[in-house]
């Protein structure tokens, strides 16, 4: 067992893990964040994603063990005080149905928007082309998207 | 899910560091850099290493650099890192080109161009690219340095020119002297993300010369030097285009597998040729259609 | 046109904000503390194969494992609609993957290894993968005992083949139909297997405490249908219901995958296994694909007769299902798609076959449409061909045919009010159907195809659903009902409905997710019922409120009830425009009167509904004379595309489609369902394409080769068009349209095919592989059917 410690939505965390440790399992499992889930364990289908350093990344494929000295952030650090305003552009929309996909989708949507305020629609489309949602048929989620920043 | 497989891990400061672990674990070490190949393998129960020696620690190999008239690529350099520059995109556009149609962003903020060429898959899409570019893989073992030219990198499917005390330090391109268009023709089942079913790269320079490499219909990505004999020296024409797609069968090897048959996979190969070489002769002259713009 | 409040508007999502902030709980996501157990399947690798002997010893002795359950623990048959399925396999295997034991670990880590230790000695026997091929006399039976499996009494097994189910529909007379026709065409469609591909896979967790009383958690459309399955096979060891609860948190995704029961039995067993602990089994991706329902593959013969003016005289279909080795609950996809396989159209002669055939590909089952999905690529492909044979625009064919309120249905009982011209007027319009469009580039070919449509929900006649709706202080309300939320927007519906009888917005309203122990009976959330069917509980439970809301009042107040109406919350009179009595004032508290004391006290209200005119008497030699089907939802759709004639790929320009809802009680919602379902469907015509080995082994239980649609998949424009005509016995005239908007995507993108490229392609996937095959080789028709591989 090794002790890492690492910043988990702007909070400083330690935990003991195996080598083999996934980083998914340790912070559903450890550390109490859920939003991240299990779909597919090979990185195909963007549920597990949340940003380290800024980056959207599969958390599946990533060691617990490699999230040591980085910095952590998941839906639940968005939702801390008020809502993002693209949190609340999904809700206008309804956009989400089961919500199983939507930690991930919301994941890598924020750090489409940190990037780029006002992406076109290819680029909103090309962002979340990993993220996988079997219900929506994407659009009421592309234009929350869209809508976030519209002035 | 779980990775049952036990192992451990290792995460050097020094190329020293990593070298004396690859020599320590003599070959059951494996590299870890993005993991996007490596930790897929481990839970299928394809890699069952004894010890993941974690690069991520050797800050000097996230370079990404042009110096010289050179490109350095270091090992932790990701794909998403590649088309973020501005360099790249400009100087080097097939190179962008073919990064874009890799996986995803969450994949591509994590899998590097380097461990793309260390699995030596047969559908890397870096691999025709590298190789119509002539990059040169630098290694660093326990031996020194080596530089291994990619046209000798790839040895079969998931084989490369690697010893095991090695690791690879870089990806170097030399920009190319004359002036040049290039594209990156790749076949999927849609539009989302996919393993090439054929891929092809092409660069096409000043002067009428041409380099083609293909990738997923043979054992490793290969250039096509049947095509290229054919067609260097001579302005394209479409008579011309005909004679080098009938070559396509001649430098292909496609199979049959779920993805795709290998009569589709032929067919497609000459399509892509067709559409690949004409669009890069255009962007050689400053035209057609933008990089990154699919043609299939 | 009444006005409704909340009926009929954008009303948000009650689940929305959870799961925006990540605050919705799945089943993974409860804590279940730290004597959660977790439990590694041990599977078959063969097809069909006898199972000589297992040896867990070394698996038992590993560290961390607390046991090893095999068949032989638990020898109970269970099943839906046909017990003719085992918790474990017992004497025999009869798909790859089909579970022989489980080691159960302190960890997940412990039991993946300790699963691997576990030894199974097989003896294969042979196995047969393709329906018609399971029809021969020479075909290994895969059930033996077919002939003693308690089933449903609508069903007919046929001992000693592998024919489980055989429904039959005879209307008039079909040989003398097709004399009077002037033309007959008959084909052959080929549709392979799919799978749903939630993206929560399957879980449960089960448990047994030292009282004797099983909780199970399930991500389920059903747990009062577990709950059951559950009581009776467990009933050998003492539970019944009241001993058994099961909880239903929000559901990741279902499209018909989660009905019924699965691999949920799996951790019933277990937990009994190890009383006083609660023990987790959830899929992973790849036993998501082969280990819980599939879609069914169908093999489609149909014929049709016609006159010269379009007007069809005899309809014949034998439909081949393969439904997997169990069949307990795919057997009501082949009948209930059998009574409905003419599609919408009005035929005096009918003559239908749906067969439900044993093979040893995994088992299969519900998935969005029941049946009509897989086969109504055969009919809509089939009319199509057929207008265009005889010369008459295939629109004007499908409204000459089209049928209405009244006509008799394949089975003989009446068909309801629908809006199925209505639909097609509006799809021909907004596609522009009938102006040929052409690509500017040569390479490329434009073709538009149409289609249209219906469901009835598939259920037993008896099917009822059930709510309690509860005040708080505060004028809030509670609605406690069994319907799951699998995102369809479920508890939005219901909330609306209150709110229109009660006037409390759903902003007030909170919509219980189930627990059997709380809320009241749900039969399943299936057949896109639930607006129907809980939509009519929910709205007895609040004109109940209403009811008993009006009497303390008039008790007090001495005001006629029928002059009392509400609005804002409040409670008002026609005749006293000043009286306004708030709701949040005497809910709960009663209403107090002149001498000091109250009246009424807390008010709750329930709803119970159950349709009192169905029935599953038919006669089964001509499938008339009962009632099965409450009511169709019918529909049109259309769709362009554009055709890359070098590559094959193709483009999906607009897709226009019209449902009939009755009454859209949230047209956003409804909206987004047709988004859905329609990518959902066109996937299956495009690029899902599920292989297996000539072993029966499924080769591409994964994303990286099972490819569902991503953001870049989506057509150009989708244009969804709800149309009404009331359902006279649904909640504001609602009917279901969940499984619908998939319906006819697939024979929608074989016709634009045809129209594009004049090949008619008539198995599927419609992959780019195929088309630009067909093209390259001059093939006018294409059958080629690639699910298995041979080597």
């Amino acid at each position: 067992m090794k002790k890492i410690s690492f910043i988990l939505n702007s909070e400083k965390r330690n935990v003991y893990v195996e080598p083999n440790d996934l980083l998914l399992d340790v912070l559903r499992e450890k550390l109490g964040i859920k939003s991240p889930k299990y779909g597919c364990g090979r990185g195909d289908c963007g549920l597990c994603t949340i940003l380290l350093n800024g980056k959207s990344v599969r958390t599946c494929l990533i060691l617990a063990i490699e999230a040591d000295g980085q910095e952590i952030l998941t839906v639940e650090g968005l939702s801390k005080d008020k809502l993002t305003p693209l949190q609340e552009s999904f809700i206008n929309h309804n956009s989400f149905q089961c919500g199983f996909c939507a930690p991930g989708m919301i994941m890598t949507a924020t750090e489409l928007l940190e990037k780029n305020q006002n992406p076109a629609e290819e680029e909103v489309k090309e962002a979340i082309s990993g993220n996988l949602c079997r219900c929506t048929g994407y659009t009421p989620i592309i234009e929350a998207i869209l809508d976030v920043n519209k002035k | 899910m779980a990775i049952a497989h036990e192992f451990e891990y290792f995460k050097p400061e020094s190329v020293e560091g990593v070298i004396e672990l690859l020599l320590k674990y003599k070959g059951k070490a494996r590299l870890l850099a993005g993991g996007t190949d490596l930790v897929v393998r481990i839970k299928d129960g394809l890699e069952f290493p004894e010890a993941v020696i974690d690069i991520k620690g050797l800050t000097e190999l996230g370079k990404l650099e042009f110096k010289n008239n050179r490109l350095f690529i270091g090992s932790l350099v990701t794909f998403n890192d590649l088309i973020d520059s501005k360099i790249v995109e400009e100087k080097f556009s097939l190179l962008w080109e073919s990064s874009k149609t890799i996986a995803s962003m969450g994949i591509r903020n994590r899998a590097t161009i380097v461990g793309n060429i260390c699995s030596a898959v047969p559908s890397l899409d870096s691999g025709p690219v590298l190789l119509v570019y002539e990059a040169n893989v630098v290694v660093k073992g326990s031996e020194g340095e080596r530089i291994i030219p990619i046209l000798d990198w790839f040895l079969g499917p998931r084989k490369t020119a690697l010893n095991a005390d090695e690791f690879v330090y870089e990806i170097t391109i030399s920009l190319p002297e004359k002036k040049n268009g290039g594209s990156y023709v790749k076949l999927g089942r849609y539009n989302g993300e996919d393993l090439a079913q054929v891929g092809l790269g092409i660069l096409a320079l000043e002067g009428n010369e041409y380099r083609l490499a293909f990738c997923a219909v043979g054992p490793l990505p290969c250039r096509a030097k049947k095509i290229e004999a054919l067609l260097n020296g001579k302005s394209l024409t479409d008579s011309l285009i005909e004679e080098a797609k009938n070559l396509v069968p001649e430098e292909i090897s496609p199979i049959t597998d779920v993805r795709a048959t290998k009569e589709y996979r032929l067919h497609m190969a000459k399509i892509m040729f067709e559409r690949g070489i004409k669009a890069a002769v255009e962007r050689l002259n400053g035209k057609g259609p933008a990089y990154g713009k699919k043609l299939i | 046109m009444e006005e409704f409040k909340f009926i009929g508007k954008p009303v948000d999502r009650l689940d929305e904000r959870e799961k925006v902030t990540g605050a919705a709980k799945y089943v993974d996501d409860i804590e279940f503390g730290p004597n959660l157990l977790y439990a590694e399947i041990v599977e078959s690798p063969y097809a069909h194969a006898l199972i000589k002997s297992i040896d867990a010893s070394e698996a038992e002795k590993a560290p961390g494992v607390i046991k090893v359950v095999m068949g032989k623990d638990f020898p109970y048959k269970f099943g839906l609609y046909m017990k003719d399925r085992y918790i474990f396999a017992q004497d025999r295997v009869r798909f790859v993957g089909e579970q022989v034991a489980a080691v159960i670990a302190r960890d997940p880590k412990t039991a993946l290894k300790a699963a691997k230790l576990v030894k199974v000695e097989y003896e294969p026997v042979p196995s047969v993968f393709d329906p018609i091929e399971a029809l021969k006399e020479d075909a290994p039976v895969i059930h033996p005992e077919l002939g003693n499996y308690p089933h449903v009494p609508w069903f007919f097994p046929k001992g000693g083949t592998n024919v489980a189910h055989h429904t039959k529909v005879r209307k008039g007379n079909v040989e003398k139909g097709f004399k009077e026709a002037d033309f007959v065409f008959e084909d052959t469609y080929r549709i392979p297997r799919y799978a749903h591909c939630c993206m929560e896979t399957h879980i449960a967790v089960g448990f047994l405490d030292y009282s004797g009383r099983l909780t199970v958690w399930a991500s389920s459309a059903s747990p009062h249908t577990q709950r059951n399955l559950f009581a009776d096979v467990l009933a050998p060891l003492g539970f019944s219901h009241k001993d058994i609860r099961v909880i239903a948190p929000y559901v990741g995704g279902d499209f018909g995958g989660k009905a019924g029961v699965t691999m949920e039995i799996i951790a019933v067993a277990l937990a009994t296994a190890v009383k006083g602990h609660p023990v987790k089994i959830m899929w992973r991706r790849d036993q998501e694909f082969y280990n819980t329902y599939m879609r069914q593959q169908v093999i489609s013969k149909i014929k049709v007769g016609v006159k010269n003016d379009g007007t069809i005289t005899a309809f014949e279909i034998t439909n081949y299902w393969d439904a997997g080795p169990y069949v307990e609950y795919g057997a009501n996809v082949v009948n209930a798609s059998g009574l409905s396989a003419t599609g919408p159209y009005r035929i005096p002669n009918v003559k239908i076959d749906s067969y439900c055939i044993y093979t040893n590909l995994p088992a299969a089952g519900p998935y969005r449409g029941f049946g009509y999905s897989e086969m109504l690529f055969s009919v809509e492909s089939h009319m199509t061909r057929i207008a265009n044979a005889i010369g008459i625009d295939q629109v004007e064919f499908r409204r000459r045919n089209a049928i209405r309120e009244g006509d008799s249905l394949a089975y003989g009982a009446p068909m309801n009010p629908n809006g199925l011209l209505e639909a097609i007027d509006k799809v021909v319009k907004e596609i522009d159907w009938g102006k040929k469009e052409i690509s500017n580039d040569p390479d490329k070919a434009i073709g538009k195809g149409f289609a249209i449509f219906w469901k009835a929900p598939a259920m037993p006649p008896n099917v009822s659903s059930t709510a309690f709706i509860k005040f708080s202080e505060d004028g809030s309300l509670n609605i406690i009902v069994s319907g799951m939320e699998i995102g369809q927007g479920y508890l939005t519906a219901m909330a609306q409905i209150a709110a229109e009888i009660l006037t409390v917005p759903p902003e007030k309203i909170r919509v219980e997710l189930p627990d059997t122990d709380r809320n009241p009976y749900n039969w399943q959330t299936v057949a896109s019922q639930s607006t129907w069917g809980n939509g009519n509980a929910v709205k007895r439970a609040a004109l109940q409120i209403r009811d008993r809301i009006f009497e303390v009042v008039h008790e007090v107040y001495h005001y006629d009830k029928d002059t009392l109406y509400l609005e804002d919350e409040k409670v008002k009179c026609k005749l006293h425009p000043s009286f306004e009595l708030p709701l949040k004032d005497f809910v709960i508290g009663g209403i107090q009167t002149e001498d000091g004391t109250y009246r009424g006290g807390a008010i709750v209200g329930s709803g119970s509904f159950m349709p009192e005119f169905t029935s599953a008497v038919q006669d089964p030699e001509t499938g008339q004379g009962g009632h099965p089907n409450v009511h169709y939802t019918v529909g049109a759709a259309a769709v362009k595309i554009e055709i890359d004639k070098q590559t094959g790929k193709v483009r999906i320009l607009k897709a226009v489609e019209a449902l009939d809802a009755g009454k859209a009680i949230n047209p956003m919602n409804i909206k987004h369902q047709i988004y859905g379902g329609l990518l959902q469907g066109f996937a299956t015509a495009l690029y899902e394409d599920m292989r297996f080995d000539e072993n029966g082994k499924i080769l591409n239980p994964n994303f990286t080769d099972y490819k569902i649609p991503t953001s870049l998949d989506i057509p150009d424009e989708v244009v969804p068009i709800i149309v009404e005509v009331p359902q006279p016995d649904g909640p504001f005239g609602a009917r279901g349209i969940g499984e619908h908007p998939m319906i006819p995507a697939a024979p929608l993108i074989a016709n634009a095919v045809e129209d594009a490229l004049g090949i008619r392609i008539k198995s599927m996937p419609i992959t780019a592989e195929k088309i630009a095959m067909a093209i390259l080789n001059g093939k006018k028709e294409v059958d080629d059917f690639l699910m298995i591989m041979k080597k």
